[in-house]
């Protein structure tokens, strides 16, 4: 085929495909919403109408389905791998070995970066976190249906744009830190992590708002019908992508960083003691310089005057 | 309600729990097995580079010991050297002066022979010479001729010379 022809074949297959997009938007009738933009919004945020059964149990945020769904997914891949996989690593490890290596990694890394004394925990903590955050903001993406009870078919949002999740992420890392503290460093760590009170409320609402905002954009962009096409593949694939791995890399950051202060080395009384005798010491000879200085200042005045 | 932004207790520890349960799974199935993976394969990377410097002292070692061995060797090899050429010199002089005394002890044992030889032909000699004096001797006497005896004597001295 000649490049010309190429060419013209590509201009035709666009053509054809902007023809029928324009057809679609401008003869289909209105498409009749089941909710106005701001009752969706609304619901996003607040959960008033839209909730699902939970094993009909109790009516709960379709945010909590979505955790439970990604806990599943997450869950199987890394039982595959246990009994697949990691009875197969090799020294030289493979592709996906590879994967899996940098993953744990990356985490023992910034643990071992933000937290020098202690880390074993901490890694795997926010491996978890940092795991649970990324797969459940993509989850979003796989568009999981769920039926409401109301009757209505909704698609399974993130885990952490629900409130209720992100407060559970938030607070169960302040807890994790405050543990952390107990166990490292005592009364010390109870009163280091109690100072940061508004650790808790900051991680949560980090996590929700910022989850929340991009749920509210793409629900935004996709209510008109004719933003439906083409669209989404740069507004949910590639902002949900990035505000995954923003948020993940946030809240492990942070809890790293936190856990590291609480469970820092705090001086003994004997090592305070020692640092105070020391500085007394060298105040006494600074002093003592001083006297000296001052006599012989003295003196040579004096001798002075008597030459005199 | 009360709760702002409809916060329900409950599902945050639904939440939380789900949460832990999903750390559970990650930590025993993915996170642990991995990381001991890694710091088995860490440790033993470390053994390897620990005992690959430990061979290489010890080579190093060895070879410095090796060094100094060689070093000593040489000096050893030119001090035996400087001693066996004294001890050769010594012996080629002591050689030297056995050959001397010897040759000079057949010298005079040969001499010694040589005046004894000559002692023996001269005594043999003068007793031939006894005994042609005793006999022209008798032969003069009994001939009473002083002249002719004397010739007689000459002849037979210059016969006895002739036949010897």
């Amino acid at each position: 085929m000649s490049k010309k022809k190429k060419i013209t074949g590509f201009i035709v297959f666009f053509v054809l495909i902007a023809a029928v997009t324009i057809g679609i938007v401008l003869l289909g009738k209105p498409r009749e919403h089941a909710e106005t933009l701001s009752e969706v919004m609304r619901d996003a945020v607040l959960h008033e109408t839209m909730k699902v059964s939970l094993f009909g149990l109790k009516d709960v945020n379709p945010g909590l389905i979505s955790a439970y769904c990604v806990t599943a997914i997450v869950g199987l891949f890394a039982i595959i791998c246990r009994i697949f996989v990691i009875p197969r690593f090799k020294e030289i490890p493979g592709k996906f070995q590879l994967v899996l290596e940098t993953l744990v990694g990356l985490f023992r890394g910034l643990a071992k970066d933000n937290s020098p004394r202690k880390n074993g925990i901490l890694s795997a903590y926010i491996f978890a976190a940092g795991v649970y955050i990324f797969v459940g903001t993509m989850f979003e993406l796989l568009g999981f249906q769920a039926v409401t009870t109301n009757g209505a078919s909704i698609s399974l949002p993130a885990p952490l744009s629900d409130i209720n999740g992100a407060i559970a992420m938030g607070c169960g890392s302040y807890l994790f830190i405050l543990l952390g503290g107990i166990a490292n460093n005592g009364f010390h760590g109870l009163m280091g992590t109690i100072k940061e009170f508004s650790l808790p409320l900051s991680m949560s609402f980090r996590l929700f708002g910022a989850l929340l905002s991009g749920a509210l954009v793409t629900e935004l962009v996709y209510y008109p019908m004719f933003l439906s096409f083409g669209l989404p593949v740069i507004v949910g694939v590639l902002f949900t992508l990035l505000h995954a791995l923003i948020q993940a890399y946030v809240l492990t950051l942070l809890v790293s960083i936190f856990y590291g202060e609480v469970s820092e080395e705090k001086l003994d009384k004997v090592e305070k003691k020692k640092r105070k005798q020391q500085k007394k010491a060298e105040k006494l000879a600074a002093k003592n310089k001083n006297i000296e200085e001052n006599n012989e200042n003295i003196n040579n005045t004096i001798t002075s005057e008597v030459s005199k | 309600m009360g709760v702002p932004l409809n916060i329900d207790w409950q599902q945050i520890l639904l939440h939380l729990f789900n949460f832990i349960i999903l750390f559970g799974i990650l930590y025993f199935f993915l996170y642990k097995p991995v990381k001991d993976f890694m710091e088995k394969r860490e440790a033993d990377y470390k053994a390897q580079h620990d005992d690959a410097k430990e061979a290489l002292e010890e080579a190093e070692k060895i070879k410095a010991e090796y060094e100094e061995k060689i070093a000593g060797a040489e000096e050893e090899i030119s001090t035996m050297k400087s001693e066996a050429g004294a001890k050769n010199a010594e012996e080629r002089t002591r050689m030297i002066e056995q050959a001397k005394a010897d040759a000079a002890g057949i010298v005079e044992a040969a001499k010694k022979r040589g005046e004894m030889e000559h002692d023996k032909i001269i005594a043999e000699a003068q007793k031939e010479i006894a005994d042609i004096v005793t006999t022209a001797t008798e032969k003069i006497v009994l001939s009473a001729d002083v002249k002719k005896s004397y010739d007689e004597f000459l002849k037979s001295a210059e016969g006895n010379v002739k036949n010897e």
